[in-house]
């Protein structure tokens, strides 16, 4: 229940942030790589920092992130099938045995058919996905968005205290 | 225009924070988390619970200790494989940031096998999953051929199952040879009318008659009559095809009819299995009396010997494992060695102090040393050696993954050790070992397995099962072996590794084989005798109806040949004697 009054907050609080469409768009996209890949990566850490010290919109990001959980875990076979067709084609055994050599590089588990799949992945997904959350914004602030943060409903739902945890990062 | 600001610099100040936070849980947590992983990294490959009750981390000097590590059989659900009370690794940092795991050195102090445990530690024998699991699957199913048939005559009585007429093989063999030998009959047929004989016979004869009529000088007969000759002759070389075909189609029929009785013999042997009756010949009796305790150790040895090549594998070829377990699919870890680097595990060298007989009074300590256990053999370049010494054990493993034919060696002599008291398989007869001495030589080279186990002992005891009482079968195995107090079994296995051939003896083998042939002799003649006649009940029919149509199509096959190759020649004589009488030179 929390999680889900926390998603709601977290698309309202963005959709209604001072944020520009592009500044939430890429927010997304960045959390986006949060819900598509396993979370535990090394890559998922930098996504993480980029998305706190760029000035991208927080809400957005944690907006991608949960939306993108689900799809993750049902495109994971996808993600399987990518990264085992990358890392076992004859072409590419040569940079992936230098990579795998090297300090530092392994440790993002790139080796692993799904993380390498899902990052491919999710960097392929990130330019569509990019403008059409921009498009989305722009079209939904034009349209309905005045009236919806004027409805008692998006009033009692900001008014939780959670928001203002979100409020400290919001761009 | 304002200008878009890319960073946002008051974030550093949270994520400094964040960091900081990080560093201080791992600082906190960073034994808990190596001490589970290494549980359920262990657990994982081995295929059994491995547990650590304090893992140290020392980064700064390189140092990992372990204290109270057990790791659970894999076999056997309340026993360890070992117990250390203490392990110290000296791991070299740098190739950590490469994530490979080079250990320089390890001191195991306080090793202990097969001690008792509370709680079964399988994990691969009930989940069968991973690595682990299927190898020992395999393995189970390998070590399931050598079923033999176990001593079933403790009571007395001899037994026969219902013998199913389906899993005969003459019937079939039977049905099979009537189906050739109707095909055979129709393919010679088919040729023979194929060689069109009567118009040439015709001909030849219509030739014969205008040649007792004509003259010296009708030279257009007697070129028909030449010409007639020559068809004759040829149709004489296509009969004699046939004839070969026919001949060579006659003798795969009766080697059909032999294979019959082949067939025939299988079933009696067969049916004999279902006797619940053992072989009377003493090499058969050792099978069945400890064949089923001697494949043990072979499946064992084999399991680990398996697992060793599994996690490594020769050559420098990119390698896909399972992945690690999460919430999300696990995928695969494909791994890409490279010439002149490390591998990604690796331990340089490992001394082991450990202790055998544990619960004895005066236990007894023993060192070891292990060295080159390596994930890439290929790139550390010697293969993998373990060795152990004491006054009652010798013992040492080689696993040379080296070049594309794996070859992995053990041998161990282990003398003072006591086996727990087992039944004998089929007979209520139990048997105390005693303090025996053991011995196991394994070879597997690539597919090619030689192993050999060996237990001797000079104070065995029995103890009969109250189901023996009024047995008369019984008593006479009782007084067969109660007597011996040696004893020498020997288990030896060799052949290609999916089906190798076992070959179990003991000195109980001539003493029990003697006393049950003397006995029951008579018994199993008779009882061997009705299980033939059952056969030959079920299958005489069907063979007796084949040999016959088989005999009616060579026997009809054959005369047709005969008899059409003596018209040929007989037509062939007549007409060159009329040729040679009118063309004769007679003298005035």
């Amino acid at each position: 229940m929390f999680a889900l009054i926390k998603l709601i907050q977290s698309l309202f609080g963005a959709l209604h942030s001072e944020g520009t469409p592009g500044q939430l768009a890429a927010g997304i996209v960045l959390g986006s790589f949060l819900g598509l890949t396993p979370l535990v990566n090394l890559h998922n850490a930098v996504i993480f920092a980029a998305l706190v010290l760029l000035n991208v919109s927080f809400a957005g990001g944690m907006l991608g992130w949960a939306v993108f959980i689900p799809f993750g875990f049902v495109l994971d076979t996808l993600f399987d099938w990518i990264g085992h067709s990358l890392l076992l084609a004859p072409s590419l055994r040569g940079l992936w045995t230098s990579l795998y050599n090297m300090p530092i590089v392994p440790l993002t588990n790139f080796n692993n058919t799904v993380v390498l799949g899902s990052v491919v992945f999710a960097v392929l997904f990130a330019v569509p996905l990019f403008f059409a959350a921009r498009l989305g914004v722009t079209r939904y602030r034009a349209t309905i968005g005045e009236r919806v943060r004027q409805s008692r409903w998006y009033r009692a739902v900001m008014a939780s205290k959670v928001y203002n945890v979100y409020k400290l990062f919001k761009p | 225009m304002t200008r878009l600001k890319v960073f946002r610099w008051k974030a550093i100040g949270p994520l400094l924070i964040l960091l900081v936070i990080a560093g201080v849980l791992w600082w906190v947590f960073a034994d808990t988390i190596a001490r589970r992983e290494t549980q359920k990294v262990g657990t994982q490959v081995l295929g059994a619970k491995v547990e650590i009750q304090d893992l140290h981390l020392d980064l700064a000097h390189g140092k990992v200790l372990i204290r109270g590590l057990t790791v659970a059989s894999p076999h056997e659900a309340l026993r360890n494989l070992l117990q250390a009370d203490e392990l110290v690794a000296d791991v070299d940092m740098v190739p950590l940031t490469e994530k490979k795991v080079i250990i320089n050195r390890i001191v195991a102090n306080g090793l202990r096998f097969g001690t008792p445990r509370q709680t079964d530690g399988r994990v691969a024998a009930k989940s069968g999953e991973g690595i682990a699991g299927r190898v020992l699957a395999e393995t189970h199913q390998w070590a399931s051929q050598f079923q033999v048939p176990v001593l079933q005559l403790a009571t007395g009585t001899i037994s026969i199952d219902s013998l199913d007429p389906r899993r005969l093989s003459t019937i079939p063999a039977a049905a099979a040879l009537d189906a050739r030998a109707d095909s055979s009959r129709r393919s010679w047929q088919s040729a023979f009318d194929a060689l069109r004989l009567g118009p040439t016979l015709d001909s030849a004869q219509a030739t014969l008659e205008q040649l007792r009529r004509a003259r010296a000088t009708d030279l257009a007969t007697l070129n028909a009559a030449r010409q007639a000759i020559d068809r004759l002759k040829r149709a004489r070389d296509r009969m004699t095809t046939l004839e070969r075909n026919v001949t060579q189609g006659v003798a795969n029929l009766k080697s059909g009819l032999a294979g019959l009785d082949g067939a025939r013999q299988r079933d009696y042997a067969f049916a004999r299995s279902l006797l619940k009756l053992p072989s009377l010949n003493a090499p058969e009796v050792g099978a069945a009396l400890f064949a089923p305790g001697a494949i043990r150790p072979f499946e064992r040895v084999l399991y680990y010997a398996q697992l060793a090549r599994r996690y490594m594998p020769p050559g420098l070829l990119p390698r896909a494992t399972t992945g690690p377990g999460r919430l999300r699919r696990a995928g695969e870890d494909v791994r890409f060695p490279k010439e002149r680097t490390l591998p990604r595990f690796l331990v340089r060298s490992a001394e082991l102090s450990f202790l055998l007989h544990p619960t004895a009074e005066r236990p007894q300590r023993y060192a070891g040393r292990l060295s080159g256990l390596t994930s890439d053999p290929a790139l550390y370049g010697r293969p993998t050696v373990a060795s152990a010494t004491g006054p009652q054990l010798g013992a040492g493993v080689m696993l040379d993954h080296l070049h594309g034919i794996p070859i992995d060696t053990a041998g161990a002599i282990v003398g003072g050790i006591r086996f727990p008291v087992f039944e004998i398989p089929g007979v209520p007869l139990r048997l105390d070992p005693g303090a025996a001495t053991t011995q196991l030589g394994f070879n597997l080279n690539g597919d090619t397995i030689r192993a050999r186990f060996a237990i001797r002992s000079s104070n065995v005891r029995w103890s009969r099962d109250s189901a023996l009482g009024n047995s008369t079968i019984g008593d006479l195995i009782w007084r067969a072996v109660s007597g011996i107090a040696n004893l020498d079994v020997e288990a030896r296995l060799s052949g290609e590794l999916h089906h190798p051939t076992l070959a179990v003896r003991s000195n109980l083998d001539q003493a029990i084989a003697a006393r049950l042939r003397a006995v029951l002799g008579e018994q199993v003649a008779a009882a061997e005798k009705q299980v033939r006649d059952r056969v030959d009940a079920l299958v005489n029919a069907k063979v007796v109806a084949v040999r016959a149509r088989v005999t009616e199509v060579q026997n009809q096959a054959q005369a047709q040949v005969t008899q059409q190759r003596a018209r040929l020649d007989e037509l062939q004589k007549q007409l060159e004697r009329r040729l040679r009488d009118l063309t004769r030179i007679r003298l005035p």
